[in-house]
């Protein structure tokens, strides 16, 4: 059997490398993807570069200098100041009048100015507004009007502050599943000619049985598919503390689009067929990858979705690390898919082959 | 007559392809996609849950906040278990009798919780925003008036500048890319050659692909402006505009068609093509490039009229300049469509 399976995978390997047009796009894809992750910012910009001039500037220095997520510069001029505004290095610059100590020191109402770019949106406008008044607070002698809690009280989950995971980490399994997708298109693409051509009856009368077509096609797919998304993977650096989580989530992946082109290809009869269909069955696949690249949970309806175990499998061991125990419910979900889907398409193509 | 018959078969032949269903989905799942993903994802704003438990005003005022996403909870449990998910940056948990106890000077503990995963510059945003509002329970006359100044020009966000890659894939897909497939399979079915068998000419054939295209090109550009809310104020200089842009497509359509020998050939041929035809929009998504370079894109010739239409409010005296330009690129490919099509007939005739 291992001999006719082998002899079947020979012949498509032959066949697949003959198709120019997924060879290209195949190739093109993969290098696109690693040109377009390395060029993405390898870090999250999570400070406020605010400007300060005046003779509040010292004590605003003074009093938010340490503070994280924001960068103080303190500017000799007004001018300098503004400038810095207009030219967009700083978020926004605070310019407190001369007698800005003196006035608020009598209990008067002194006016600081702060300029911002016109693009500025109105969170960061209030907030520097806040800042501004509650630094006149301070120098009054105001007490706050509440308590503050302890900061380890109120910080909720790790604290990752300063080492955000960045988008382009995040993004790493709508790459493979869009590696997996030409890949899952290239086999339907096969299967689909091989039935209209009717090579796959030529192949069923020589010793060879529909199981073992179906195991060559199973075979050469997901080894295909794995090994191509597998060095896509290895191009943007995402196998780090936890490689045989993220190689096991790989093959399962490669797996559900084979069972998806099996699908795919035995139900399409011409190349826009199979494109439609393709897309069709992969549009769920990307929902969930696309949901990891957004803060917070996923809905509950992202989470049933089959691609759903896979993503979070590759999220978790590439950027955070995760290990077996924090993997294996998602791994075991995606293995369930795969059974499902891959069932499906083998009856839905043993079904096909019978009937030519 | 005749190019009306075979435009007729186009229009009774084209809605049974699937492809159809892609120039009237993909405009709009691009436009849910810039508008939830690029706008979102992005520009995020700081995300805020409240649990009001004694009918706070600052509740009110956190919800009439602009850019600060609030969302108001049933408990504090539940405001808990989603901040530390991170579906929100920070709650806020306002206990029974939390503005009398500040207005009465107690200082009430104030049960702000803080997500990990927030970004620094969003906690100090929610946190600084909090502290102001509860402020102004006490403080009707802050010791401090901030005067706010904007300085240099507004721009346009990421989402108005994706406008023209909505319209180049509305308008290629049912401008270029229907009449270029219809051109393909009717080879590969032989279809063409019992077109061609009747007095129908390789020219009547193609001019009638050609303006099947350039109607779906004109509706899915205005249902795409639609979508977007950027129809503008002067219909007749978008429509105008989205005529350059039909006839343009229609004839990329029937050039790649042409040439193409086969469906496959087709893709690989858009995908190269798809730079020369896509690489315009590029640029107004990043103000600081050279923009003249986008000058060098003949789809910038009606992108750019269709953005100042749709965007600045323009009207045919503001874009006739880069719109005569445009419609001069279409008349500069007609020869080389017409040559095109008598290859394509010559080889058809020696094949049959």
């Amino acid at each position: 059997m291992i001999r006719i399976v082998w002899a079947i995978i020979r012949k498509d390997i032959a066949q697949m490398s003959r198709d120019r047009f997924f060879a290209y796009i195949t190739i093109l894809g993969l290098v696109v993807y690693v040109v377009l992750f390395w060029a993405l910012p390898s870090t999250v910009d999570e400070t406020l570069d605010l400007g300060v001039h005046g003779v509040g500037a010292n004590l605003l220095a003074e009093q938010l200098g340490g503070e994280e997520g924001l960068d103080l510069a303190v500017f000799d001029t007004s001018d300098a100041l503004e400038r810095a505004v207009t030219d967009g290095e700083l978020v926004a610059g605070v310019d407190f009048p001369d007698d800005f100590l003196p006035t608020i020191a009598t209990g008067a109402q002194a006016t600081v100015t702060v300029y911002v770019p016109a693009d500025t949106t109105d969170d960061i406008r209030t907030a520097i507004s806040g800042l501004v008044r509650e630094l006149a607070y301070l120098v009054a002698g105001t007490t706050l009007p509440i308590t503050a809690p302890a900061e380890d009280e109120v910080v909720l989950g790790p604290d990752r502050a300063g080492d955000q995971v960045p988008l382009k980490d995040k993004l790493r399994p709508l790459l493979a599943i869009f590696l997996l997708m030409m890949e899952m298109m290239s086999l339907a693409s096969l299967i689909a000619q091989e039935i209209r051509s009717k090579t796959v009856t030529a192949v069923l009368v020589t010793p060879a049985r529909t199981t073992d077509f179906l195991a060559a096609k199973t075979i050469l797919g997901t080894a295909l598919a794995f090994v191509e998304v597998a060095v896509l993977m290895a191009a943007i650096r995402a196998f780090g503390s936890s490689p045989t989580v993220l190689l096991t989530a790989l093959l399962l992946g490669s797996f559900l689009v084979t069972g998806m082109a099996l699908l795919a290809g035995s139900t399409g009869r011409d190349f826009i067929e199979i494109l439609l269909l393709s897309v069709a069955l992969i549009v769920p696949m990307m929902i969930p990858a696309g949901a990891a690249m957004f803060p917070g949970s996923a809905a509950p309806w992202i989470k049933v979705l089959p691609a759903y175990g896979m993503t979070q499998a590759i999220v978790r061991a590439s950027a955070y690390g995760a290990g077996w125990a924090e993997a294996a419910p998602y791994l075991l979900t995606t293995l369930a898919w795969c059974v499902g889907v891959f069932a499906l398409g083998v009856f839905m193509l043993k079904r096909k082959v019978e009937t030519l | 007559m005749r190019i009306l018959a075979l435009f007729r078969r186009e229009i009774q032949v084209g809605p049974r392809s699937p492809m159809l269903l892609w120039a009237v989905l993909v405009p709009v799942l691009l436009t849910v996609l810039v508008r939830s993903v690029f706008g979102s994802l992005f520009q995020p704003q700081p995300r805020l849950a409240v649990v009001d438990e004694g009918s706070s005003v600052l509740t009110e005022q956190l919800l009439q906040l602009d850019d600060i996403e609030v969302t108001v909870l049933a408990s504090a449990d539940e405001l808990r278990e989603k901040v530390e998910a991170n579906d929100f940056d920070a709650g806020l948990v306002l206990q029974s009798g939390f503005d009398a106890a500040v207005e009465s000077g107690d200082q009430p503990e104030l049960h702000l919780y803080i997500s990990g995963e927030s970004l620094a510059s969003n906690r100090i945003i929610l946190e600084i925003t909090a502290l102001d509002l509860i402020r102004g329970l006490t403080d009707d006359n802050p010791l401090v008036n901030v005067k706010v100044v904007s300085l240099g020009d507004e721009g346009y966000d990421l989402v108005t500048r994706l406008l023209p890659m909505l319209m180049i894939y509305a308008v290629v897909i049912g401008g270029a890319f229907i009449p270029a497939m219809s051109l393909v399979q009717e080879r590969e079915a032989q279809t063409i050659d019992a077109v061609l068998a009747t007095p129908a000419t390789m020219d009547e054939v193609l001019m009638a692909k050609g303006l099947f295209g350039f109607v779906l090109a004109i509706l899915t550009g205005v249902f795409t402006l639609f979508l977007n809310s950027a129809w503008g104020v002067h219909p007749w200089a978008m429509l105008a505009a989205l005529a350059v842009a039909g006839v343009m497509m229609a004839e990329f359509g029937l050039i790649l068609g042409s040439v193409a020998s086969d469906s496959t050939m087709l893709f690989t041929l858009l995908k190269s093509a798809g730079l020369l035809i896509v690489f315009p929009v590029i640029f107004p998504l990043f103000p600081s490039l050279p923009q003249w370079i986008a000058w060098l894109g003949p789809t910038y010739y009606f992108l750019d009229p269709v953005f100042k239409i749709a965007i600045e409010g323009a009207g045919l005296a503001d874009v006739w300049l880069p719109l005569s330009a445009g419609a001069l690129i279409c008349v500069a490919l007609v020869p080389i469509v017409r040559i095109l099509g008598r290859r394509l007939a010559a080889r058809l005739a020696v094949t049959t």
